[in-house]
């Protein structure tokens, strides 16, 4: 029984590896020997609905691969001011990278929004193999440039956007996201008061 | 009716989870995306529209709530304890509840029988709420004496029940028109 655990565990575990290899090559491909040195420090780790995974004021300590499960990075302030930043889900990386990689305290919080499954590396594990294979490092720029180009994309919308656009064009990025997610987190996120929200979807859906 | 054995706090609240969990779900991904005429229409059978199941139970969820929060704030007993023993009228309140003993219906209190005139979707977004607070509170119970701590019922602040039986009861009341409200489901085109 044992043994077929652990055949199990390491079964699933290459497939996961297999997803992570998947949205790197579409990142920036890595030659075979950097990607063996990159799999090495990846662990598997699960949370259920709701629970905080980075506190605001910890350091992240992680770099996490979104497998299951749909998760947010947030902002919210003693005057009761909240702003979901970002929505990860698979397959994406997730957790709060600026305070990652400038090492300091998160000002934002990472949540799970429904029961979720990750594998996760410790960034300073990460750094090392950065550090010494020139194609990592190359890949985690290209990786956290691309990151940086949708926030300041969605930035423009925010700012432009009629309610009714911002929704549409949320939708049509993902559109499976009104059945996976409490409709006041997708309000929230596109900054759209929650009944004008509701109107919306009365109004606008499929 | 059956007597309860002791059993561990922490088998107890993670099942319970568990069940908040799949009613979280279940709002999700149906629920507050059903058309408002959907949540609304009576069943056929002249009973509660969907959206005045999930009314009912958000009306239960504004009593019980604080007063849950409140006693895990202030905790009676040892939070060491790790066991559980359900109390004789807490354990009747829920099993008064589960679908499969009784198909008996109870008449609602006239403060928890929601009118018929909702504003569907909020009443969907205040039960997710409520539910998301749940669980918070099943999680914070975990380091906390559920036997000796004790929960006022909303008919009686002289009833109180022991925070486990509140736990028990409330979410087999949730169970109980989550059904309700899926049985009338199925019956509706879509």
């Amino acid at each position: 029984m044992i043994i077929f655990n652990i055949a199990d565990r390491f079964l699933a575990m290459h497939d996961q590896l297999l997803q992570l290899r998947q949205l790197i090559q579409a990142v920036y491909p890595l030659p075979d020997e950097d990607w063996h040195a990159f799999t090495g420090i990846w662990q598997p780790f699960s949370a259920k609905r709701k629970e905080i995974i980075t506190a605001a004021g910890e350091r992240e300590k992680y770099l996490y691969f979104v497998l299951e499960g749909l998760q947010r990075v947030y902002y919210y302030d003693e005057q009761d001011r909240e702003a979901t930043l970002v929505f990860t889900y698979a397959p994406s990386f997730g957790g709060v990278l600026d305070a990652m990689m400038l090492h300091q305290p998160s000002r934002y919080t990472y949540e799970t929004l429904t029961p979720s499954f990750f594998l996760r590396a410790p960034y300073h594990e990460v750094e090392i193999i950065m550090k010494n294979r020139p194609a990592v490092e190359t890949m985690v720029r290209m990786g956290v440039t691309n990151a940086l180009s949708g926030l300041l994309e969605r930035l423009a919308e925010i700012q432009c956007y009629s309610s009714e656009d911002k929704f549409r064009k949320l939708l049509q990025r993902s559109p499976h996201i009104l059945q996976l997610v409490p409709h006041k987190y997708l309000a929230n996120y596109l900054g759209i008061d929650p009944t004008n929200f509701s109107k919306i979807i009365n109004k606008i859906k499929i | 009716m059956k007597q309860m054995k002791a059993m561990s706090k922490f088998k107890l609240l993670s099942s319970l989870e568990q069940e908040v969990e799949k009613h979280l779900a279940e709002a999700v991904s149906v629920f507050q995306n059903l058309p408002e005429e959907t949540l609304l229409k009576p069943a056929p059978d002249g009973g509660w529209s969907m959206a005045q199941c999930l009314a009912h139970l958000n009306s239960y969820g504004r009593f019980y709530l604080p007063a849950i929060t409140y006693a895990i704030n202030h905790p009676a007993g040892n939070a060491t304890n790790e066991k559980f023993k359900s109390g004789w009228l807490g354990n009747y309140f829920t099993q008064m509840m589960q679908p499969g003993n009784s198909t008996k219906k109870y008449k609602s209190p006239k403060d928890h029988s929601p009118t018929p005139d909702l504003d569907a979707r909020a009443v969907v977004a205040e039960f997710i709420q409520q539910q998301e607070q749940l669980m918070r509170c099943l999680r914070k119970a975990k380091a906390t004496d559920i036997n000796a701590t004790r929960v006022p019922v909303s008919i009686s602040k002289w009833i109180r029940l022991k925070l486990g039986d509140t736990f028990r009861f409330l979410i087999a009341h949730n169970e109980r028109h989550m059904l309700q409200a899926k049985r009338h489901l199925i019956l509706c085109p879509l």
